[in-house]
């Protein structure tokens, strides 16, 4: 066993946040992390990388105790964690942020650049990935930024990776990059702990699973011994038979509310049609990359319209702009709440408000204490875990914060709303709470147009999926045709196509 | 998309000219316009004695500008150096006070203090948690009190191997002047190619990842700022130098007269990008437009007019894309 | 959590679990200035005279005004460096009249006005639709300002004035120093803005994440470029305020505003990476620097004292705020 952890315990202020937990990982083996709200995960990592000191409990590492006195001190010793907020430096070379703090220096105790970049190159070339040494970070896609990430824990010889939520922002194709090169560094003897919140992913590629919950050991299984039921049984404490809610039944589904013709943005959006439908989920499927969010944010007015309609209810959009998407009742769930969504210095109450600010009060004042009322009403409706109207959203889970936007959505939309990533970094209790608000939502008479790069989600909840590849529209599934295998299909068709025209 | 290669050295060279940021090419540019400007204005621009001159007077603004970079660099800003000037100059004046004995001990003492406020500048930032714009803000104003405590006017004289710092020439360029140029070199390198360098960048780019990757935000911090102090410091004593005596306002307006080279030159105010490169051609910049409209006899007040419209121009060139969507 | 584990370094105790600091945040300032106040009253009891905090009071008008304004502009995430070019030249523009007649003076305030609108909207449409840092944008109106200021004045002072600018900036009614009274109507006007109006949390909405206003339906480019033009247009007004109380302008007038109403409303809680503070913060930061320069005089202490006790105050006051980091201008 490369790490052991014995009995750990710790707490805050208020909180226990682990108790007693146990919690081990061999060379070779990935052990996949897995845990609610308020679990315990990252508290339990950041001990184990240093960063935290257990109150109680034992750290092994390598077969000697250890006590770390800084996270630079666990790297230094070859325990690695790779955020998810991925510590690179845009404007700087990927051979200058694998080496930051850490270059190579000639006799003159001056910075070897020429050294540099070839060892730079030679990590890259293992992990297989065909990335520019001299490349600005700035101009690299999410996934060859990962691996410059990756790259940069190899040369410092890490005996343990430590993987937070990384295919959260990769499509199908880099996830299954990404797991080649973690069972590259299996087979080396890399310990590698795995956190997400994809069941699927975890049963793909993880040997055993350490489950948490509540700051407390669940338990810690082989893969083998249990099913995904099993799992999320043990990480919520209940079985749930049903993760999705049934779909829109015959006669559900109205008329179309959305209709958008031949959208062009840019070259990222190379003329897709769809139709949104009152009633339904429409899902929006594809490899990161495909023009999803774009198109979202054309469809919205947030992006500018380079080619195309957009006919919402019935009326020409003539130049759309969020303003007007509001007013004519479309609302739009951005992917990255923390830089889009929130207001951070402001309170839930606010956050909840802001786009049908207007109608509260009738004057120019403000009328705070409808404000209060409106977002009460969200807090009871969602279960959302805050304080009050007043709470600061800073503080919130990822979870909640998520539930607070929808919220505020939920109010101002009355023909459609966009989600995109509606369930990212959510944990699987919460994400079962926000599909039923959704399937409500659409039985409500909304027209839902869900982007979503987990395939069980698109299969689980939508009704109508429409495909994106490389900008264009491939393929559009309903009913029965929606299945793993075809949305994925569709997926890479275009590539497949590309590939096929090549070679004949 | 690359193979492993190791670049013979002309094609390096040409590979780092066309690597070079369009925006610093853009200020090489200018400089040769405004070159061609001057020939036209006057014939007496195009004389080597006049480039001498012009050499000599950027040495001022290219020190106090050179410490500005790397404030800047890290992704602050430091508005306490014409408050440094100021005390640097007066102190150094004032202390030597004609006694040649003197010259050499209060030189390295006063540039010693400017090393040591600087210092306390970025420790104060970083410790408190509060913007270095308003830290050294405040020092500005604890320094100009403490520069007119000791005197409130022109106050001690230096000796006239002093002025030699200023005036003197080597093959007809000013000792002043030289010592910039090398001092900017010897920073380049010092950012380039030590580790305690590339930190600077490394913090200017995100702090939280810098100290996530064992590297002291604290530190590098005091560096940058302890830097800057030297380098004001320097300044007020160069301008010691050139005008024979101290002056308790004697840096008044280079706080902001400091950034419009780093500025125009192509490093970010937000930090992490550019370098002393581009202050350098910077400062020659405004030196070489100064000269010009002197000679076109145009009156101090257009020249304040034209300095604003190099910055926005130059602002207009480093648009800083990503501010806001 | 379910939230990804930030890159953040330990704190280990939660940082919000700590009233006493939110306490001193909140009521800091203002506790520091009555212990202040109550010093100083008993070392110097001039201080608490009618005539001197009427005089105090006069004096710190003008800078009130415009930290009124700088404030919106701080609120919006920018900065406005402009503001003592603005008085500076609007100054010039009441004195460039060579008007002594009274019934100019609704010119004068139109004229000063339009000065700040047109000020303000160059600088919010630089930052605004050009991207451009605010500091520069406000760096280059102010060296542009002053060139066309001195290219009309040659450097000469102006001190010819309707006498109504008297009465405006040094003159009382019913004891209460005029300018005060302006800015404490002023100061209720747009307290009532920020604090209750829809179109303050919309500032407010802005500041704290412009993109995010953007896609809840916000005319962002509109409500930052009102708020630089409104900020100019105080300056203006500031300006005819202060070239009334000394009567007359020149290459001093309105020096270190700019600076001055920054650190004023930086003490008083207003952040300067935008969407927190208000008004009345700001205004306290100014009543503290205020006291602190009279108490000075009063207390015999050399002119220049001054200075370094506000650099001291100034860094003081905002490390109070420290709640979280700081980003770039």
């Amino acid at each position: 066993m490369i790490v052991e952890a014995k009995a750990i315990s710790k707490s805050f202020p208020g909180v226990r946040s682990l108790d007693r937990v146990d919690f081990s990982v061999s060379a070779g083996e990935v052990r996949a992390l897995v845990g609610e709200n308020g679990a315990g995960k990252s508290t339990l990592i950041k001990i184990i990388a240093g960063a935290y000191t257990p109150d109680e409990g034992e750290l092994h590492f390598d077969g000697g105790n250890v006590k770390w006195s800084s996270p630079h001190e666990a790297q230094a010793a070859g325990i690695h964690v790779i955020y998810q907020e991925l510590v690179l430096f845009p404007e700087m070379t990927v051979a200058q942020n694998i080496f930051v703090n850490r270059q190579p220096r000639n006799s003159l105790r001056m910075i070897d650049y020429r050294a540099m970049k070839t060892r730079a190159k030679a990590l890259l070339g293992d992990l297989g990935a065909l990335i520019d040494v001299n490349e600005k970070i700035k101009r690299l896609s999410v996934a060859n930024r990962q691996m410059v990430e990756i790259a940069r824990a190899l040369d410092s010889d890490a005996k343990l990776i430590v993987f937070d939520e990384p295919t959260a922002v990769l499509g199908g194709h880099e996830v299954e990059l990404l797991f080649a090169i973690i069972r590259g560094l299996k087979q080396r003897g890399v310990a590698i702990v795995f956190i997400s919140h994809r069941l699927d992913e975890i049963f793909e590629i993880a040997d055993s699973a350490t489950v948490l919950k509540d700051g407390k050991l669940v338990g810690s299984v082989p893969i083998a011994a249990v099913d995904r039921n099993k799992l999320v049984a043990m990480m919520i404490g209940r079985n749930l038979a049903d993760i999705y809610p049934p779909k829109a039944q015959e006669g559900e589904v109205g008329e179309v509310v959305v209709d958008a013709k031949d959208i062009v943005v840019g070259t990222r959006v190379k003329g897709v049609s769809f139709e949104a439908r009152k009633g339904e989920v429409l899902g929006v499927a594809g490899m990161v990359g495909a023009g999803r969010t774009e198109l979202a944010h054309a469809v919205f007015g947030s992006l500018p319209l380079d080619g195309g309609s957009i006919h919402l209810v019935g009326q020409a959009a003539a130049k759309p702009s969020p303003a007007r998407s509001i007013a004519a009742g479309l609302g739009f769930l951005t992917e990255d709440r923390k830089g889009e969504g929130l207001f951070m210095l402001l309170d839930l109450a606010a956050n909840v408000t802001a786009p049908v600010l207007d109608t509260v009060g009738e004057s120019i004042r403000l009328d705070r204490g409808a404000e209060k009322n409106i977002a009460q009403k969200q807090i009871r409706d969602y279960a959302i875990a805050a304080t009050g109207p007043e709470a600061s959203v800073a503080n919130l889970s990822g979870g909640n914060q998520q539930k607070v936007l929808l919220g505020r959505w939920v109010i101002s939309s009355r023909t459609a709303l966009i989600l995109d990533e509606p369930t990212r970094g959510v944990d699987v209790g919460a994400k079962v709470e926000i599909y039923r608000i959704i399937r409500q939502l659409a039985r409500w008479g909304l027209a839902i147009i869900m982007i979503s790069s987990e395939l069980p989600e698109i299969v689980g909840l939508c009704d109508r999926v429409v495909v994106l590849c490389e900008g264009r529209k491939t393929g559009e599934l309903a009913g029965l045709e929606v299945t793993e295998n075809a949305v994925l299909q569709l997926a890479v068709a275009r590539r497949d196509a590309m590939s096929a025209g090549r070679s004949a | 998309m690359s193979a492993v290669t190791s670049d013979p050295p002309r094609t390096a060279a040409r590979q780092a000219i066309r690597q070079m940021p369009v925006s610093l090419l853009v200020v090489l540019g200018l400089i040769v316009l405004l070159l061609a400007i001057g020939v036209i204005a006057s014939p007496r621009f195009a004389s080597l004695n006049n480039f001498r001159n012009i050499f000599q007077q950027s040495a001022a603004l290219g020190f106090v500008s050179l410490g500005q970079t790397i404030v800047v660099l890290t992704g602050g800003i430091d508005l306490s150096v014409g408050a440094m000037i100021s005390l640097t100059s007066n102190f150094t004046s004032g202390w030597i006070d004609g006694d040649p004995n003197m010259v050499i001990p209060v030189v390295v003492g006063v540039i010693a203090l400017g090393a040591a406020i600087g210092c306390v500048n970025g420790a104060l930032s970083h410790y408190l948690r509060v913007h270095p714009l308003i830290v050294t803000l405040g020092m500005s104003a604890i320094l100009q009190g403490c520069t007119l405590l000791y005197s409130l006017a022109p106050v001690g004289k230096v000796t006239d191997d002093f002025e030699a710092f200023a005036y003197g020439r080597i093959f007809g360029l000013s000792y002043g002047g030289l010592a910039m140029l090398a001092l900017f070199a010897l920073v380049g390198v010092f950012l380039h190619r030590t580790r305690t360098g590339n930190a600077i960048y490394v913090v200017g780019g995100d702090a939280r990842g810098a100290r996530l990757l064992g590297i002291s935000v604290a530190r590098t911090m005091m560096l940058a700022y302890a830097m800057s102090g030297t380098c004001a410091a320097l300044t007020g004593v160069y301008l010691v130098s050139r005008m024979g005596s101290g002056d308790p306002w004697r840096g008044d307006g280079f706080d902001l007269a400091s950034i419009t080279p780093v500025v125009v030159g192509g490093t970010a105010l937000s930090g992490g990008r550019g370098g002393p490169l581009g202050t350098l051609l910077g400062v020659y910049l405004i030196s070489l437009l100064n000269n010009i409209l002197n000679f076109m006899d145009v009156s101090t007040f257009y020249q304040w007019i034209v300095q604003g419209f190099i910055i926005i121009t130059a602002v207009a060139i480093h648009v800083e894309k990503g501010r806001r969507a | 959590m379910s939230e990804p584990i930030s890159g953040e370094l330990p704190t280990d105790r939660a940082a919000s679990a700590f009233p006493t600091g939110q306490l001193l945040s909140k009521y800091g300032l203002l506790g520091f200035l009555v212990v202040n106040a109550l010093v100083v009253s008993v070392l110097s009891p001039a201080f608490l005279k009618p005539e001197n905090i009427a005089n105090v009071l006069t004096q710190a008008a003008p800078l009130g005004i415009v930290v009124l304004g700088q404030t919106f502009v701080l609120l919006v995430g920018g900065v406005d460096l402009s503001v003592a070019s603005v008085m500076a030249t609007s100054a010039v523009i009441a004195t460039g009249f060579a008007a002594t007649d009274n019934r100019m003076v609704p010119v004068i305030f139109a004229a000063a006005i339009g000065l700040g609108l047109v000020v303000g909207l160059v600088n919010g449409f630089l930052v605004a639709k050009r991207n451009v840092s605010p500091f520069l944008a406000t760096l280059a109106t102010t060296v542009v300002l002053q060139g066309l200021r001195f290219l009309y004045t040659q450097g000469s002072t102006g001190s010819t004035l309707p006498s109504a600018f008297a009465l405006m900036g040094a003159g009382r009614f019913l004891g209460v120093p005029v300018n005060l009274i302006a800015l404490v109507v002023l100061a209720a006007i747009f307290g009532f803005v920020l604090l209750v109006s829809k179109h303050g949390r919309k500032i407010y909405l802005v500041g704290n994440n412009a993109r995010g206003a953007i896609l809840v339906g916000l005319p962002t480019d509109r409500i930052i470029i009102g708020c630089y033009a409104l900020c100019s247009v105080i300056a203006a007004i500031a300006g005819l305020f202060l070239v009334g109380y000394v009567g007359q302008v020149d290459q001093w007038t309105g020096k270190g505003y700019e600076l001055d109403s920054i650190v004023a409303a930086v003490m008083g809680g207003v952040a300067i990476t935008g969407g927190r503070g208000n008004v009345f913060g700001a205004l306290l930061g100014v009543v503290v620097l205020v006291v602190m320069f009279n108490a000075v005089i009063l207390l015999g202490l050399p002119v220049q004292v001054q200075l370094i006790l506000k650099g001291v105050i100034v860094i003081a006051a905002s490390a109070f705020y420290l709640s979280g980091s700081w980003e770039r201008i």
